[in-house]
């Protein structure tokens, strides 16, 4: 089903992927921590390797929890499918893709 | 010897379809353009029956006498320094989020039935509209005049109208209403005369009143019974007009129903904001929202209004059962949601006292101490320990009702519900299987949504740093925002109420 309009109705998305540039939107959830209320939202480069995104922008917003161990992050997934969280890969090379959700459990 | 009054009936009759005409030099398709695109088919304008036969002068009578009574209890409440009768200062809390969220949308229910008092086909549809379209102005007005009572004393309630169109929490509501605006007249006056107006609006308007009125705001439930009159009006004639649409045309019955699920889903997501607020915000609470859920939408509503309806052919919305299952919890999601984005909010959230943790015990006996009750105290031991917690990022949001997607599998508290479609290639995210739909059918309008985070992230909202964004908010850091406890609106009253002399300001 469409849209129904006296024109022809066609937007742009406001969020498409080439207003973000050589960053993508990626979304994070600690999937057993109640704590925090929903997955956190973040604007990063798509060449970041995943060991720089978990490190400088994952630990930071995790550790509004105080008993946050960053080593203790596992059961990566992307996107719902088991994911390796392999150091070296750029963000773009996980498969996350703009606006996708990693999720880890501790 | 004089002639004798008419009737108002009859005086009514004269206004609506005597001053009308049709039009003959003109295509009447070209007078009212709008009101044939969305599919809905009307035969006989004529047969719009309101059930008021308002006039203007009487119209205008009855709504001076009851300015005139509003008005004079607020003189005698800013004279009185009726604000110190409040049950608590966090009470101020739910009125912030009222001027901010409920007050603009008053304001475009105004522009918007002004609009329908032009376009509509019918003369009695149109004078309707009129009539509502004043109304909406005059609650504008007379919610802020009330409310600014407070502003001379606590924070939060300054900057309304801009906050309204740029912060996170407000986009709930401003979208909410501009998803109706941007539609067509017959699913705006589904959406909002009938399925805010009428479906919603007691879970809406009477927490807020009796809200006021069970925490000593006297001048709000002024405001309430003022607008009260006008609201049974509206909700008469938002019954008044699905019963029109659905009786003109079979053909009409699946567009209302569509029209119906999407709104109902839509307003209850929005109702969140009140839930939390009746929950947590009122010092004296009236009910819980599952218990205000279970009379004004259960039993008014699925058990008292939808036999009716089916008659028609309508049945209950779309995901209702959901939402049923989710009053055992969706207050707590919500202000867990506002509770720890505080930092940017235009009001302020704190835990729970003791005594309103043991009442939510009672009032949420299958999901409070089990997952809530831990967090709270948690919560507060963090704040005790110097270490208030707050989400020290951005939360990711749901493309429909742009609410942080803090609510869970239903019947599931412990596990976020997120859901997801692919449109033109690209992912969009959903809190729920209704806002997922509603985004399904028309993905064209809904990848324009302005989600408050995304825009951030641009750099469209004043710079990419907290306090650069609550500049642009207009909100003043560690005045408006964050912890109760810590706040000046907490330090104000304890030293209005310690007895001791305080001069000046």
């Amino acid at each position: 089903m469409t849209v129904k309009a006296l024109y022809d109705y066609n937007y742009p998305s406001k969020d498409r992927p080439e207003l973000f540039g050589d960053d993508m939107l990626v979304h994070v959830m600690w999937a057993n921590n109640m704590m925090f209320c929903s997955a956190a939202c973040f604007r990063a480069p798509k060449a970041m390797s995943f060991a720089d995104f978990k490190s400088q922008m994952v630990d930071p917003w995790a550790a509004s929890d105080p008993d946050y161990d960053p080593s203790s992050a596992r059961e990566w997934q992307v996107n719902g499918e088991p994911f390796g969280a392999d150091s070296d890969v750029s963000l773009a090379d996980t498969g996350v893709g703009h606006k996708g959700l990693f999720s880890f459990r501790t | 010897m004089a002639k004798a009054k008419l009737s108002m009936r009859e005086r009514y009759r004269l206004l609506t379809r005597d001053l009308d005409w049709e039009p003959t030099y003109v295509d009447p398709k070209k007078v009212y353009p709008y009101t044939r695109y969305e599919g809905i088919k009307i035969h006989d304008w004529d047969a719009w029956d309101d059930p008021f036969r308002l006039t203007i002068d009487s119209y205008c009578k009855y709504q001076a006498e009851k300015d005139k009574k509003l008005y004079a209890v607020i003189d005698g409440f800013a004279q009185g320094q009726g604000h110190l009768s409040l049950t608590d200062a966090r009470y101020v809390n739910s009125l912030k989020l009222f001027l901010q969220g409920v007050t603009p949308l008053e304001y475009q229910a105004h522009r918007h039935f002004g609009y329908l008092a032009r376009h509509l086909d019918g003369p009695g549809a149109r004078f309707a509209a009129l009539c509502q379209s004043i109304d909406e102005l005059r609650h504008t007005q007379t919610e802020i005049h009330t409310i600014s009572q407070y502003n001379k004393y606590y924070g939060g309630l300054h900057n309304w109208s801009r906050m309204h169109d740029r912060v996170w929490y407000l986009s709930v509501p401003k979208s909410f209403f501009d998803d109706g605006l941007s539609a067509g007249p017959f699913e705006f006056l589904t959406a909002i005369s009938f399925s805010f107006e009428y479906f919603l609006t007691n879970l809406l308007f009477v927490p807020f009143m009796s809200g006021a009125s069970f925490n000593g705001d006297l001048a709000t439930m002024t405001f309430g019974f003022s607008a009260q009159s006008d609201e049974s009006r509206h909700m008469t004639l938002g019954l008044e007009v699905l019963k029109f649409m659905l009786e003109q045309d079979e053909d009409n019955v699946p567009i209302i129903q569509d029209w119906v699920d999407k709104w109902f889903w839509r307003g209850y997501r929005l109702l969140g904001l009140v839930a939390a607020m009746m929950d947590y915000m009122l010092p004296r609470k009236i009910m819980s929202w599952k218990e205000a859920f279970e009379l004004y939408l259960e039993q008014q509503m699925l058990e008292g209004l939808f036999p009716d309806l089916e008659y028609y052919g309508i049945r209950p919305p779309r995901h209702v059962e959901q939402a049923i299952t989710e009053k055992e919890y969706m207050s707590h999601q919500v202000y867990w949601i506002l509770y720890q984005f505080s930092f940017a909010a235009s009001f302020n959230t704190t835990v729970p006292t003791d005594e309103e943790l043991d009442w939510m015990s009672g009032a949420y006996p299958e999901t409070f101490d089990r997952f809530y009750r831990p967090l709270w105290e948690r919560a507060r031991r963090l704040e005790e320990e110097g270490n208030r917690f707050f989400f020290r990022g951005l939360p990711m949001l749901c493309q429909t009702c742009q609410i942080p997607m803090g609510f869970s599998e239903p019947g599931d508290p412990s596990t976020l519900s997120i859901r997801t479609s692919q449109f033109r290639g690209e992912r969009f995210n959903f809190c729920s299987d209704g806002c997922k739909w509603i985004f399904d059918r028309e993905p064209e309008k809904y990848v324009q949504a302005w989600l408050p985070v995304h825009q951030i992230y641009q750099g469209n909202c004043g710079g990419t740093t907290i306090p650069e964004v609550l500049n642009w908010y207009g909100i003043q850091d560690g005045v408006d925002n964050g912890e109760y406890l810590t706040s000046p609106d907490k330090a104000n009253w304890d030293k209005w109420h310690t007895g001791a002399v305080v001069g000046g300001a």
